[in-house]
């Protein structure tokens, strides 16, 4: 309940609260400071009293200054507190007090000097009693003297003060006059005793009535002053035994007063005086009382203005306290202490004083702060507190003292002391009244610190506005975060991870490049086809594709295009001729009897008009192709190839066009093919030089020509032997090339088309036999270059840059030396034709233009038979046109004459097995060949373009048919036709002098090959020996 | 006048001086913060903040990632009473001073 009051007082006390409380309650403390401080007084003065008049000053100057500046503030403050006092309420007390104290100050203000006078003399009266009683010790005397004066310098200062603030100077003088006044009333006592004696009592009468207010005030203080504090109650128990005490004491104490001052008078005499002194007393008190309570007005001004100071709060605490509890325990302490004093009626005063005394000690106990509160208003409160701790201090002290001596010392001893204080009548010096005095000194220097300290403090006070600061943020650390901790405990220094963010909101961490797309491409420069560039689209592709080249082989693959480009250009061409009805009509025309069918190659090339055909060849190998030699135009044409003869490659199922077209500066007389499957071209010219063309060759090596919107590739000789060589070479024209497969032929065998094949393949050198006109036969060896030099060759010196083939001069041969007999010699015959044996290359037979067909060999020395003669024995001069080898295996050779005569030799024998002369009406035979599908069948051309076809197991004696080219002369002949295959086709080439080439194809009857006919043949050729 | 800047930049120079190198160990703590403050205190007094009372206080912490909120509020006149605070940290620990000054009159 009291906490919780003084806090809501604390929270929600306002000035004019305060003011209230402060009214309602400050009499009441106030008498208790009064007492208090009068208490202290008297023992102050003591203390003077025992140390002489050398302190007196000292003390004296520090009170008057003390109570100046008091007075100062209380005249300040007066007005106002009357005009606090006009709208007070009426409270009893208040109201006399405000009596009392208009009373007084009027007093005061009215004749304070002679009131001070006044006074005096009373004081001097009553010590004169004192005196009178006790005239015995001087010293007693003196400091009776001492006190009166302390007391009337009191009273005087603080009268000086009301009236003047700054006359100290005066004051002290005054002061000083009053001391010698009192020096002088002190001498004078006796006389001035009686004339004041009047006085005094009628001030006495006067003081009497205050007395009475006073008596009564008192029992209300002592109620009021019993009631504050739980301590207090406490310390009432206390007083009650201390107040018994005291009256024991003072009882003996009046006995020993009694006894001791007996001798000066009568006990009631003395307790007369007492009473009398005590109502002087009395009177000063209630003077003090009066000026206390103007000054607690004051006070109470100032507290107003002070509003804030805590030892204001705590004051208004106590006194809240005091009210609060003053109506609880009114009826129980007035009972009390009506009862207390009733029994302390007879002698009053004691218990009055006795009650001061308690007073002053609750006072002292408890703080102080009342004490303190008279004399320092303004204590700051820590100074206070100090203060209390010291005069708690000196009281523990001084209680110990008291203990102590209380053993020691008698009741008298024990008692001296305490009478002491109140009567300084009784005045035994001891030890422990002069630790007090020390005690005090302290005080009352620590008393004017605080004073000081509590004057700046409520000057500063009001200057200083106390207000709650914002607060201040000290230290705000947030907490890490999770990953930050992560970071920093086990990261690296220094770094710290950032965010990557590829993809809209897509957030990842520690992100790795992406992986390099790469795809591989392959360029060519200089691009040699269309394909520049290329690659695979992607990896997975390129892995397929890589694994699909590994398997490529790629001459497999061009050999098979090649041919399939031959196979499927063929068959374009026989569309185009089905579907072109003047190629059909045409060739129905010029369709012969002997002939299923005609075609003609397409020769009407612009490079080929105006040039005569001058040979045909059809290859050994590859029965389908046929080389026509074309010679010199008669007149001058496409200026390229003015001066050029032309072979034209044709393959004879595609009849539109030449295979391919080669070109010589010089003319070609005779041509032939590779006896393998090498494409190779020879042919031998005019001049004696000997041409090779390789069909493998690129065709941009050689010039082309644009002619009627066809590019036309002429291609010039791979190797050429003109100018070259030219110890060994050919001096004159060259008659006949022939192919001379080395060691194909040795065996009669046929397995010949695998090892042609394989020759092919491996590249196996073959020889070429030429032969010219001065009968001079060189062989060549035609090799195979491995590497090809682009920038041409400096030692072969015929070859064209970039060529792979080249012609090697084997061994050459005077067949006119060694060939003839010395008959022979003489009539200087000339070899015109030559032809190797197919089963052994290294003899072969040479036509003469003598009728005589020479058996020659290469390495054998001698042969049998040197010659085969015709029939008639005698020579003429006739030449051989034409000899063929039997092709199926036996050696047996036709020869035709130019006189018509033609010739059935057998290689054994030196003479004909057979000789038809006038098979021809003695026209020249110009070509003459065995059919390659029938053994006994055989063509013949003659100079006025007929064909004869002789089947010699139908009739040995006349060709079966005849037929003549109609239209125009047919230059030569060739057949073409597979020689193992019996499906009877067999084609005739005829080349007409206009350079057309008309192919025929041979009736089936002559064709297709009958049941035995090689026995028949043989048979046959049995007969005729 | 109390300067909050030059009081700060003491204490700042004698945290830095102190407690440069120094790990937390709670042991030793209690009486870290007394000799700093004291420390502190008497630097300040040396500063002539003659008719100042001076409050310092100081408190160390340890580091581990757990978020700390310090407030001061003061009861005082803020005319002329001030105070200055700084905040020391290194990896174990952090330490926050705050020096109150009050005019003494």
């Amino acid at each position: 309940m009291e906490g919780d009051k003084r806090r809501t007082k604390e929270d929600t006390w306002k000035s004019e609260e305060l003011r209230k409380h402060l009214w309602a309650s400050q009499p009441d403390s106030q008498n208790e400071d009064q007492k208090h401080r009068e208490k202290k007084l008297q023992k102050e003065q003591f203390v003077h009293d025992r140390d002489a008049h050398k302190h007196e000053r000292k003390d004296r100057g520090k009170s008057k200054e003390r109570t100046r500046e008091r007075f100062k503030s209380g005249e300040r403050d007066r007005d106002k507190m009357r005009e606090g006092e006009r709208g007070k309420e009426g409270d009893r007390e208040r109201y006399k007090d405000k009596l009392q104290e208009s009373s007084l100050e009027k007093e005061r203000y009215s004749v304070p000097k002679d009131k001070d006078k006044e006074r005096d003399r009373e004081r001097d009266k009553k010590h004169k009693k004192h005196e009178i009683k006790q005239m015995e010790s001087q010293n007693n005397l003196k400091s009776f003297e001492g006190r009166d004066k302390e007391h009337h310098r009191r009273r005087e200062s603080r009268h000086h003060l009301e009236e003047e603030k700054t006359r100290s100077k005066e004051r002290e003088r005054r002061h000083t006059e009053k001391k010698d006044n009192d020096t002088k009333k002190s001498t004078d006592n006796f006389l001035a005793y009686e004339v004041e004696e009047g006085e005094r009592i009628h001030k006495l009468q006067k003081d009497q009535e205050l007395y009475k207010e006073r008596e009564r005030r008192h029992r209300e203080k002592k109620e009021h002053s019993v009631r504050p504090g739980k301590e207090r109650l406490s310390k009432e128990r206390s007083h009650k035994r201390y107040e018994k005490e005291r009256e024991e004491k003072h009882k003996s104490k009046r006995s020993k007063e009694g006894s001791s001052h007996g001798d000066r008078g009568g006990q009631p005499a003395e307790a007369n005086e007492r009473v009398k002194s005590g109502e002087n007393e009395r009177k000063k008190r209630d003077l003090r009382n009066s000026e206390y309570k103007k000054e607690e007005r004051i006070q109470e001004e100032m507290g107003n203005q002070h509003v804030r100071t805590v030892k204001d709060k705590e004051k208004l605490i106590e006194k809240e306290e005091r009210d609060t509890r003053q109506e609880e325990m009114k009826d129980t302490h007035v009972y009390n202490s009506d009862m207390g004093f009733d029994n302390f009626s007879a002698n009053y005063e004691d218990d009055f004083e006795d009650y001061e005394d308690d007073f002053d000690d609750d006072e002292e106990d408890k703080s102080g702060e009342e004490g303190d509160a008279e004399e320092n208003l303004r204590e700051i409160p820590f100074s206070r507190t100090s203060e209390i701790e010291e005069i708690q201090r000196a009281i523990s002290a001084e209680n110990d003292r008291i203990c102590t001596s209380l053993p020691k010392k008698t009741e008298d001893e024990r008692k001296e002391p305490i009478i002491e204080r109140q009567y300084p009548s009784v005045r035994n010096s001891f030890c422990g009244i002069f630790m007090d005095f020390q005690m005090a000194n302290q005080r009352q220097s620590s008393r004017s610190m605080t004073s000081k300290q509590k004057k700046r403090s409520s000057e500063l006070l009001p200057l200083i506005d106390l207000d709650f600061s914002v607060s201040f943020s000290l230290l705000n650390l947030p907490p890490v975060n999770e990953y930050d901790m992560y970071i920093r405990n086990y990261g690296k220094m220094n770094t710290k991870q950032a965010y990557v963010q590829c993809n809209e909101g897509n957030v990842e961490r520690d992100i790795q490049t992406e992986e390099v797309e790469t795809l591989e491409k392959w360029t060519q420069h200089p691009g040699e086809s269309a394909l520049v560039s290329g690659g695979p689209v992607n990896s997975q592709d390129m892995s397929v594709s890589g694994a699909l080249t590994c398997k490529i082989d790629s001459q497999r693959l061009a050999n098979f295009l090649r041919s399939a480009c031959q196979v499927i250009a063929v068959l374009l061409e026989e569309d185009q001729v089905t579907t072109q009805p003047r190629w059909k009509q045409r060739s129905r025309q010029s369709s012969l009897s002997i002939s299923d069918s005609c075609f003609q190659l397409n020769t009407n090339q612009p490079f080929l008009h105006d040039r005569k055909i001058s040979c045909l060849y059809v290859s050994q190998v590859q029965r389908h192709t046929l080389l026509s030699v074309h010679g010199l135009p008669e007149k001058a044409g496409v200026g390229l190839l003015n001066r050029k003869s032309i072979i034209c490659v044709w393959n004879i199922w595609q009849p539109s066009s030449p295979q391919k077209v080669l070109i010589c500066d010089s003319e070609v007389i005779c041509c032939c093919s590779s006896p393998n499957k090498t494409p190779l071209v020879f042919g031998g010219t005019v001049d004696g030089s000997l041409l090779v063309w390789d069909l493998r060759e690129d065709s941009r090596m050689h010039p082309h020509m644009m002619i009627n919107e066809t590019d036309w590739t002429f291609r010039v000789p791979t190797f050429s032997t003109d100018g070259i060589l030219n110890l060994v070479n050919h001096t004159s024209s060259i008659l006949a090339v022939e192919p001379v497969s080395t060691s194909v032929y040795t065996d009669q065998n046929y397995g010949l088309s695998s090892l042609s094949y394989q020759e092919e393949m491996s590249g196996t050198p073959f020889q070429i036999a030429s032969m010219d006109e001065n009968g001079i036969l060189n062989m060549w060896v035609v090799v195979e270059l491995q590497k090809v030099d682009l920038a041409g060759s400096q030692t072969d010196l015929g070859l064209i840059p970039g060529g792979k083939v080249k012609l090697v001069h084997s061994s050459t041969m005077e067949l006119n030396n060694s060939l003839f007999p010395k008959d022979v010699c003489q009539r200087m015959p000339q070899t015109l034709t030559i032809k190797f044996l197919s089963s052994n290359p290294n003899r072969f037979i040479v036509g003469t233009n003598i009728g005589l067909v020479c058996h020659g060999t290469r390495h054998d020395l001698k042969v049998l038979p040197k010659l085969f003669r015709p029939q008639e024995s005698r020579l003429r001069s006739v030449s051989i046109n034409a000899i063929d080898f039997f092709p199926f295996g036996k050696p047996l050779f036709l020869v035709g004459c130019s006189d018509g005569s033609i010739r059935l030799h057998q290689m054994t024998s030196e003479y004909p097995l057979m000789q038809w002369n006038d098979s021809t009406n003695g026209q020249p035979i110009i070509a003459l060949q065995w059919a390659l599908t029938r053994p006994a069948v055989f063509f013949v051309l003659d100079a006025a373009s007929n064909i004869y076809i002789w089947d010699l197991l139908e009739n040995d004696l006349l060709p079966v048919t005849k037929q003549t080219i109609p239209s125009e002369n047919v230059v030569t002949m060739a057949l073409l036709g597979e020689l193992e295959k019996t499906n009877g086709l067999l084609d005739i080439a005829l080349a007409k002098e206009s350079g057309q080439i008309d192919i025929q194809q041979v009736k089936k009857k002559w064709a297709l090959p009958q049941p035995e006919e090689c026995e028949k043949l043989h048979l046959l050729l049995l007969q005729s020996f | 006048r109390f300067k909050s800047s030059t009081v700060k930049e003491c204490i700042r120079t004698i945290l830095k001086e102190k407690l440069a190198n120094v790990q937390y160990i709670p042991e030793e703590m209690p009486q870290l913060t007394k000799s700093l403050s004291e420390t502190i205190k008497d630097r300040l007094k040396e500063e002539g903040f003659d008719r100042y009372k001076m409050v310092v206080q100081v408190v160390i912490g340890e580091q581990r990632g757990e978020g700390v909120n310090m407030a001061a509020r003061c009861f005082w006149d803020a005319d002329t009473d001030s105070y200055a605070h700084d905040v020391f940290m290194n990896d174990s620990l952090f330490c926050v001073v705050a020096a109150f000054g009050c005019f003494y009159y």
